[in-house]
């Protein structure tokens, strides 16, 4: 925000002088409007902080075995320890990297795929956009799940084939999205425009019909990469993601789940951090969702 | 009405084609081979004379399109093939536990109704209130909550700290409570949102507001001509919510160590059984388009507009 604005009357500003903001700032003044939208990037925030530094301010090392296993919550050891006696404070900490990791990862694995094809199947049209849709239907008309479990059978449990899997799994969300906004930016004059000056179609796509299609890509991203860690998390839990002794939340959920009743510290804490990340993800999405565009609706 | 449902199954047949063909290319042309792994689990390496032994006995030495179309023309006739490790017959093995799935399903689906759709309404006819934001704010850390840490949670309170439930199993119907209620209370958040949005759009309408005016209390207003017309949409959304219940079974039923489809794909996979795997796979995506179907045809008769309009 620059420095004139910060002295002016906060509310309605942008209602009083509109034409000297620009969409952007508008959207801006909106999301901080909505205080879930707020506490949502501050989780989100905290959560990245974490991540960068964990490996220097963690107490003691995420996989050291400190030969007092079980060991409930104290001062000495937040959160307890585990049954190999590793700290959990420590493995939260550590493990938010991977949770991190996990949810940009896959999405950008979906996103890139999704996002050419659903330009293709729009820009192009004709045969081209009849199979593709076809086959986004047909990925779309079954619970992604069941996708996710087929990949990670074909090419083994691991969290590097668990963020394929779930990657390949948002790949049609994005071909839907964009082929529906494609379809309806490519009519506006100054694509015509761009292609009655002969710029080749790949320059069109990208840079005039992509770039004014962003604003659901960013909302419907934000929204997946919460979706991404409650699924990866989810087939850690179930021994399909992560491997020990990897401080993966879900997995480390999965470890304490036999000493539940003896050692309920084990799995409550990785639960928490994933509930407060997904959370957190879900209120920016919604934020964003509403204040780059009030009508504007995803189907998740 | 029947021209309908014809259409709706007729449009069901590519999408059930590409279904398998998703399904069988993905577990056959990625890298990796089937034989292989499997023997990898029995001994360090495989010799090369039992390795080509297995693929002969597997079809693996076949042309992938042979292989396509042998397992669809099985598929077709209720023949999955054989699973790998139980050595029988694996439509036997998913019929086996079909019934703990539809149970949890069934179960679970009836919870996320029995708490979505009070919460929206409560939230509907208290708009703006905090009620309303209270109501809202469950159902969205619902929508946000791991499964299986719910799962463990309600364990920990209702099994350990007040022992009050089993924490696992699947005799009688107390072990479904904590289950169905793990399954509900996740997937009720969406439904509460959309209760409460189409019950504000009824509370609008002038049916209500001519109900009112003739003198109707206000809790005939609500149920009788508010509830039953908000209620409609939600219809639509079973079908959706029922694949939740399929993708959370998968958790659930390992959460509390309830025997089910979900388990079963489960140590299918990481015990590398194939076959069991697309079975399984097929299976519940067949179950996922029927019940939607299903719910198609419900919504049609219930709404006669969508059954002309398109």
């Amino acid at each position: 925000m620059d420095i004139s604005k910060a002295g002016a009357p906060a509310p309605f500003v942008d209602e009083v002088e509109p034409e000297t903001q620009s969409a952007g700032k508008r959207a801006w003044r909106r999301f901080l409007r909505n205080g879930g939208a707020v506490i949502g990037t501050a989780i989100l925030l905290f959560w990245f902080i974490v991540a960068l530094i964990s490996p220097w301010i963690v107490p003691y090392d995420p996989t050291d075995t400190l030969g007092l296993a079980r060991q409930p919550p104290s001062a000495e050891f937040w959160f307890g320890t585990d049954t190999l006696g590793r700290d959990v404070f420590s493995r939260v900490l550590v493990g938010s990297q991977i949770s991190l990791q996990l949810g940009l990862i896959s999405i950008a694995l979906g996103l890139v795929p999704g996002v050419a094809l659903g330009l293709i199947a729009g820009y192009i049209g004709g045969i081209t956009d009849a199979v593709l849709s076809r086959l986004v239907d047909a990925m779309l008309a079954f619970p992604s799940i069941l996708l996710a479990l087929v990949i990670i059978a074909a090419l083994g449990p691991n969290l590097r084939n668990v963020m394929i899997a779930v990657g390949i799994g948002t790949v049609p969300l994005y071909a839907r999205l964009v082929r529906g906004s494609v379809l309806s930016i490519k009519q506006l004059p100054y694509v015509e425009a761009a292609r009655v000056l002969g710029n080749p179609p790949l320059r069109i796509m990208l840079r005039h019909v992509l770039a004014n299609a962003y604003a659901p890509i960013v909302v419907l991203s934000t929204l997946q990469v919460g979706h991404a860690i409650l699924i990866g998390s989810g087939l850690s839990f179930l021994g399909l993601g992560a491997q020990p002794p990897t401080p993966e939340w879900g997995l480390m959920s999965a470890e304490g789940r036999d000493v539940l009743r003896r050692a309920w510290w084990i799995s409550t804490f990785p639960g928490i951090a994933i509930l407060s990340v997904v959370v957190a993800c879900n209120l920016v999405g919604d934020g964003l969702r509403s204040a780059l565009d009030p009508r504007m609706r995803i189907d998740r | 009405m029947g021209r309908y449902i014809t259409n709706r199954i007729v449009q069901l047949i590519p999408v059930l084609f590409l279904i398998s063909v998703i399904v069988f290319g993905v577990l056959h042309a990625l890298p990796g081979d089937p034989a292989e792994l499997i023997l990898q689990g029995a001994e360090g390496g495989a010799p090369p004379e039992r390795l080509q032994e297995l693929r002969q006995a597997m079809g693996l030495n076949d042309p992938l399109l042979v292989q396509y179309f042998r397992f669809l023309g099985g598929a077709l006739l209720g023949d999955l093939g054989e699973s790998v490790r139980f050595r029988t017959p694996v439509s036997g093995l998913i019929l086996d536990r079909l019934g703990f799935t539809i149970e949890l399903a069934v179960s679970g689906l009836l919870m996320a109704l029995l708490i979505g759709v009070p919460l929206g309404m409560i939230a509907a006819v208290r708009q703006n209130s905090w009620i309303d934001t209270a109501a809202m704010g469950l159902a969205y850390i619902g929508a946000s909550m791991p499964i299986f840490w719910f799962g463990l949670v309600l364990i920990l309170l209702f099994s350990f700290t007040y022992p009050w439930l089993p924490p696992a199993g699947a005799e009688g119907l107390q072990s479904l409570v904590l289950p169905a209620f793990t399954l509900g209370f996740v997937s009720a958040g969406p439904i509460s949102r959309l209760v409460r949005s189409s019950m504000i759009e009824v509370l609008g309408e002038d049916y209500i507001r001519t109900s009112r005016a003739k003198g109707l209390t206000e809790r005939l207003v609500l149920w009788r001509h508010g509830f039953r017309n908000a209620l409609i949409p939600v219809v639509t959304m079973v079908g959706l919510i029922f694949g939740g219940m399929l993708a959370g079974a998968v958790v659930t039923e390992t959460v509390f160590s309830r025997p089910g489809l979900g388990r079963l794909v489960v140590s299918a996979i990481l015990s590398k059984d194939y076959p069991l795997v697309q079975g399984c796979v097929l299976f519940l995506a067949v179950l996922y388009l029927t019940v939607n179907l299903l719910v198609d045809i419900l919504y049609a008769w219930l709404d006669p507009r969508i059954r002309y309009g398109n």
